[in-house]
């Protein structure tokens, strides 16, 4: 304890000392001018200006709607005719290229092709396909720019999920939102600037856990809160009863005192970073409540959303939440929406996860746009993964199941520097393979930091001695789908 | 008089030669000079910098040698040092005027370069000569060698700006390479959107206005057009033959492939632009919103510019940036003054917490109203007043008024603001005669949902002002009926009230009614009563209920069964032991009043399947006792079946009992939908202080059930007893 003690009234270590006054003041003085990263490294902050965008930004905010357990390409966004003529016929071999099979198809005999149940037609001044589940999404194509060509690394959804999450399937590192906290700072210091809203359609279920919301090696104020369904969104936040917000704030202050005189004595950085936290603890007593009463919205916002957004907890409501938060400021809204795992039974499941999201995720973009938002915020819908062009289990024209796909699925974004009414890359006839303009996880991500105004190989964090990244060494820029 | 040793008199006396000839010369057209005179001007770059450093080694070595030794007046080291001063800025000079007969350069900056010059050159002698004729004297040699050396810093930064260009000093070298793209607007070029910032970034720091090297001056479309010295750079819709691509197109090796070897060269994105460019008419008027989307023109322009994204440019202002301190003190949770990017001196204010804003907060940005671009008022309790207020931040685009109580009486006042193009007013109570008057404004875009402006509102605003996008947001379809979600009682959490509770209803919805049934029927438009106050429980109510609101389809049944807490159970005996999977937490499972969810089966609930629910319960006191009532899970899909049977028994202790009641529940004869289902047992009224229950789970699943034949289980998660 003493030593400890000692060391951090110094709050330097051999390390600072050396590098700080090693060279002597001069000489690090031209150091810096002339070459910084050479004679001293980086440190483990960032080497680029943290808490601003590093250029002009096209979005500043992102509200990130995951779907959850992989809605099918096939029957959402990518048409393939081809699949109805052949609709029962072995997949070929050619096609499939030895590409892995998951263990839930892998003892399968045959692989029967299965085309949508669900009709196509093309919509808006951009033509793009869109199934019949989705008329809403449909009338707002002109928005959106729609990728076909989504691929990803992982075959099952935890690290597919993870993957998505934090560009990386092992789960220790930190999660987009998180990045973005740390890279553009919060706009609003009443409120957190990453949260996240959980909601369950009808359809299979998969689960999300918190180290997809983690703020993994970075500080724990970028972590993600999430915002329960419940009365009150966010827990603990209500004064006991009996306590009055003067006396809470008589507390606090008096809290403070002992804090900062322990910061004084001590000098430990977290300790502050508790009093903020304390602070803004205080302050999101008023800032929640103004953001989660429904009471006052107007009825063409609750046709607009669905009636659901009503109901906490449901898609539409955090969805609604969601818009809120953002406009209040919130760099990253992160919604999961489950249930969209149709391995069976995918018709019926997907009319209803359909039912749950159409209505209230076009209602998002089109109240966006209708308060001057759209262009500042960038919105994100699609899954972690794609779904197999054939069967799983028993074939009927009525109803049939998919396996998971990673080779290709589609997503789409809108708002923020997305150039609208796009689709973007293609698939083969089958909708197994990409055929044009491949899009990672990772390029995704990297043309996601470049919309909110930052360089992704330069947002770094020093960590087990060496520098990470969200696309770590991969990851180009799409630049088609940027206007 | 200074003696002068003879190596410095030789010079002294050439000199006099040289500059009457350089004055001479200055004043000759330089056309008329020999070529071979002009070849020697190539040396003027290497010797000029000579006299710039001896005009300058002359003070240290003054004060080494001639101020150092008073009494020995005649330095021979000065004075030549002197002697060759003079001699080397003649021969500067000279070369000089040579180069200068390529005639390439800006006049004005040349005539200042060149007097300014010369002048270093006499006054240089004039200093030997002084010395030599007067000796040391410390106020002559001040007044001299300051002037010279004044002269000679001015000369040679009229010399450098010549050179480098006027830009040279003021701009850091990473600014100066990257291209900066204006923004496309309709009457955007492609020569303005993409030629010309290529050319400005790449060519003209050599062909410009002040420094035309090979004649040409390419800083704008027609000085191109006229071309250089070897001929017209480009003709138009040839770019086989034309000049610039030819060069470009050059080995890197050939002295004339431009940019010249170790310049920032062009791309080949760059090249091809240029010569499509040439191709498709080579013309500063055609528009880029008038190309073809496949256009090979429109394609490459635009891979150019995101090209040029990617090295992420900055819009450009004219105004500085403020201080960092002044923003670091405007700043707060409450007031948010973000730069718009690293580097940009634009700013964005946004207010949070409507309790804790007020007039001042905006009043205080007057010392950052330059820099202010963007100002987000959403939601604050401002009106009218604010508007005069924020006329004085004079470069606003973006303003957002959503939700405010503004009513846009003097909108008008926002004409000042010119650079304003987005106005947000969703969400108040902003009237169109006032919009009406915006007409001398620039704002592109302004946003009216859920505002009392109309469709026919905008017919006339539409004319008086065509330029401007008014957005009306979404407005619902009237022919749209949608669905109203089930209402819900209050108090759903445990479905388990108290003695006298009551149960209350509610909607989300305002304006909603609200019918119920407590008897298990379905309320319809006939059936039901209408709800308008708490409802008082029984020992179990099922309430089934449903919304209904003109103009909106009646919502789904939503249906709750509440059990009301029965008589207090001293202790529990599980004489059959649950199966070891589901028997949460044992015996206190069954009177903790936590209700289990039909689907989640090993949470709150005692499942059984090996043998039957057998469980004896204690009491303390002799209430009167009337009613068991077992709560049972019901899931068919997961094998979970109603109990066949229950059974009860009572008396005062376990070896003492007799049969008090018993029912057979009915058996779901298909799937159905998942529930918790109350099973009510009416008992011989009595003061049992012991009583035990036994339900019997499914033996043999029926014919319809996927499990047929089989064990079906028995769920319990609460036992009531009244």
């Amino acid at each position: 304890m003493d030593n400890q003690e000692k060391l951090f009234r110094l709050n330097v270590t051999r390390r600072h000392f050396l590098t700080k006054a090693g060279l002597g003041i001069g000489s690090a003085a031209l150091g810096t001018m002339l070459f910084k990263d050479q004679l001293f490294g980086t440190s483990e902050a960032s080497n680029i200006p943290l808490g601003v965008a590093q250029f002009a930004p096209k979005a500043k905010r992102i509200i990130y709607l995951f779907q959850n357990g992989a809605p099918s390409q096939l029957e959402t966004f990518d048409y393939k005719p081809l699949l109805n003529k052949m609709h029962g016929e072995e997949l070929p071999a050619s096609i499939r290229k030895g590409q892995r099979l998951t263990g839930m198809t892998s003892n399968q005999e045959s692989f029967p092709l299965v085309g949508s149940t669900f009709g196509f037609a093309q919509h808006g001044q951009s033509g793009a396909w869109v199934s019949e589940l989705f008329p809403h999404m449909a009338s707002i194509v002109d928005e959106m720019c729609i990728v076909k060509s989504m691929h990803t690394e992982a075959i099952n959804h935890d690290p597919a999920l993870t993957f998505f999450q934090t560009g990386a399937q092992q789960g220790n590192r930190p999660s987009m939102g998180a990045w973005m906290s740390y890279g553009l700072g919060s706009e609003n210091a009443n409120l957190p600037a990453f949260t996240v809203l959980l909601s369950r359609g009808r359809g299979n279920g998969q689960g999300v856990y918190s180290k997809l919301w983690t703020n993994g090696f970075l500080d724990s104020v970028h972590q993600g809160v999430v915002f329960s369904s419940g009365e009150d969104p966010v827990l603990y936040l209500k004064n006991p009863e009996g306590h009055d917000k003067e006396s809470r704030r008589a507390m606090l202050d008096e809290l403070a005192q002992f804090n900062s005189a322990a910061f004084e004595n001590f000098g430990d950085p977290e300790i502050n970073t508790r009093i903020q936290q304390y602070e803004m603890s205080y302050r999101m007593q008023s800032a929640v409540p103004e953001l989660t009463d429904l009471s006052k919205e107007s009825d063409n916002t609750i046709k607009l959303y669905g009636p659901d957004c009503l109901v906490p907890g449901t898609y539409a409501a955090n969805c609604l939440l969601a818009r809120k938060l953002s406009e209040s400021g919130v760099r990253f809204v992160q919604l999961y929406h489950q249930g969209w795992d149709t391995h069976g039974n995918l018709a019926s499941d997907m009319r209803m996860q359909a039912e749950d999201v159409d209505r209230a995720s076009a209602g998002l973009i089109k109240d966006l746009k209708q308060r001057g938002l759209l262009d500042e915020t960038l919105v994100i819908w699609g899954g972690e993964f794609g779904r197999t062009n054939y069967c799983q289990g028993k074939i009927d024209t009525e109803n049939y199941g998919r396996d998971h796909h990673p080779k290709c699925f589609s997503i789409w974004m809108a708002g923020g520097g997305i150039k609208p009414g796009t689709v973007y890359g293609e698939t083969d006839e089958f909708g197994y393979n990409i055929t044009k303009d491949p899009v990672s996880v990772n390029d995704f991500h990297a043309t996601v930091l470049h919309l909110m105004g930052i360089n992704h190989e330069q947002l770094t964090y020093k960590h087990l001695g060496r520098r990470y990244r969200l696309t770590d060494v991969a990851g180009n820029l799409v630049k088609g789908i940027i206007s | 008089m200074i003696s002068m040793n003879k190596h410095t008199s030789v010079i002294s006396n050439l000199l006099v030669v040289l500059q009457i000839l350089l004055l001479f010369c200055s004043f000759v057209e330089p056309d008329s000079f020999p070529n071979w005179l002009t070849l020697t001007g190539r040396l003027h770059p290497l010797l000029l910098h000579l006299p710039v450093s001896l005009v300058l080694l002359n003070i240290p070595v003054y004060f080494l040698t001639v101020a150092k030794n008073q009494s020995e007046n005649n330095s021979p080291l000065y004075q030549t040092l002197l002697a060759y001063t003079a001699l080397l800025a003649t021969l500067t000079a000279f070369a000089g005027l040579f180069l200068a007969s390529g005639g390439e350069y800006d006049e004005q900056l040349l005539f200042k370069h060149k007097w300014l010059s010369i002048g270093v050159a006499i006054l240089s002698h004039l200093q030997l000569y002084l010395f030599q004729w007067i000796g040391n004297n410390r106020k002559i040699w001040t007044a001299i060698t300051s002037s010279t050396a004044i002269l000679m810093i001015a000369g040679s930064h009229y010399g450098g700006t010549l050179t480098h260009g006027e830009d040279f000093l003021t701009f850091s070298v990473e600014e100066k390479q990257m291209s900066q793209f204006p923004p496309i607007s309709d009457k955007s070029t492609v020569f303005d959107a993409a030629v010309a910032p290529i050319i400005a970034t790449k060519c003209s720091s050599c062909h410009n206005a002040s420094k035309q090297k090979g004649g040409l001056n390419m800083t704008d479309f027609n000085n191109m057009f006229k071309g250089g010295k070897t001929g017209a750079l480009f003709v138009a819709g040839n770019p086989n033959k034309s000049l610039l691509i030819e060069r470009i197109l050059l080995a890197m090796d050939d002295k004339k492939h431009m940019p010249p070897k170790g310049k920032a060269q062009l791309t080949p994105d760059e090249m091809m632009l240029f010569t499509k460019w040439i191709e498709k008419g080579g013309s500063n008027t055609s528009l880029y919103h008038s190309l073809e989307e496949n256009d090979s023109l429109k394609i490459i322009t635009d891979k150019v510019r995101v090209i040029e994204r990617i090295t992420e440019s900055i819009k450009t202002y004219s105004f500085k940036a403020a201080s960092p301190d002044v923003i670091e003190s405007l700043n707060s949770p409450f007031r948010r003054i973000l730069p718009i990017s690293a580097n940009s001196p634009a700013l964005s204010v946004k207010f949070f917490l409507k309790e804790k804003f007020n007039m001042k907060m905006l009043e205080e940005c007057n010392s950052i109203k330059q820099q202010v671009v963007e100002i987000n008022l959403s939601g604050m309790p401002v009106d009218d007043q604010v508007i005069p207020l924020l006329t004085q931040f004079e470069n606003l685009e973006k303003l957002n008024l959503n939700s405010t109580q503004v009513t846009g009486k003097n909108l008008k006042e926002m004409i000042k603001l010119k650079h304003l193009n987005q106005l947000s007013l969703t969400g108040t109570a902003v009237d169109a005669t006032f919009l009406n008057e915006l007409t001398a404004s620039n704002i592109k875009t302004v946003y009216l949902w859920n505002t009392k402006i109309k469709e026919q509102d905008l017919v006339v605003l539409k004319k008086s002002l065509p330029n401007v996008k008014w957005d009306l947001g979404y407005i619902p379809d009237k022919n749209e009926m949608l669905k109203l979600t089930p209402p819900k009682p209050t108090n759903t959490d445990q479905m388990i009230i108290g003695r006298n509770e009551a149960i209350t209803l509610k909607h989300p919805l305002p304006g909603v009614t609200i019918k119920y049934t407590l008897d298990g029927s379905i309320p319809d438009s006939i059936n039901g009563t209408v709800y308008t106050s708490p409802i008082l429980s029984t020992q179990i109510t099922r309430i089934i209920a449903i919304a209904t609101r003109d103009g909106w389809i009646s919502s789904t049944t939503s249906d709750y069964t509440f059990f009301q807490q029965g008589i207090k159970v001293d202790s529990i005996h599980l004489i059959h032991q649950p199966n070891e999977k589901y028997k949460k937490n044992g015996k206190t499972t069954l009177t903790d009043l936590k209700k289990g969810f039909p689907e989640i089966l090993n949470l709150n609930w005692l499942g059984y399947k090996e043998q039957t629910f057998k469980t004896g319960f204690y009491f303390t006191d002799e209430t009167m006792k009337t009613t068991v009532v077992l709560s049972a899970a019901d899931n068919t899909g997961a094998y979970v079946f109603p109990p066949t049977k229950i059974t009860v028994w009572g008396g005062d202790q376990p070896k003492n009992l007799k049969k008090i009641g018993s029912v057979q529940p009915a058996m779901p004869t298909a799937y159905r939908s998942n529930g918790v289902l109350p099973y009510l047992v009416p008992i011989e009224k009595g003061k049992y202080k012991y009583i035990e229950i036994e339900a019997q789970n499914i033996l043999s699943l029926p014919s319809w059930h996927g499990g047929k034949g089989e064990k079906g289980w028995v769920f319990v998660d609460e036992v009531f007893f009244y």
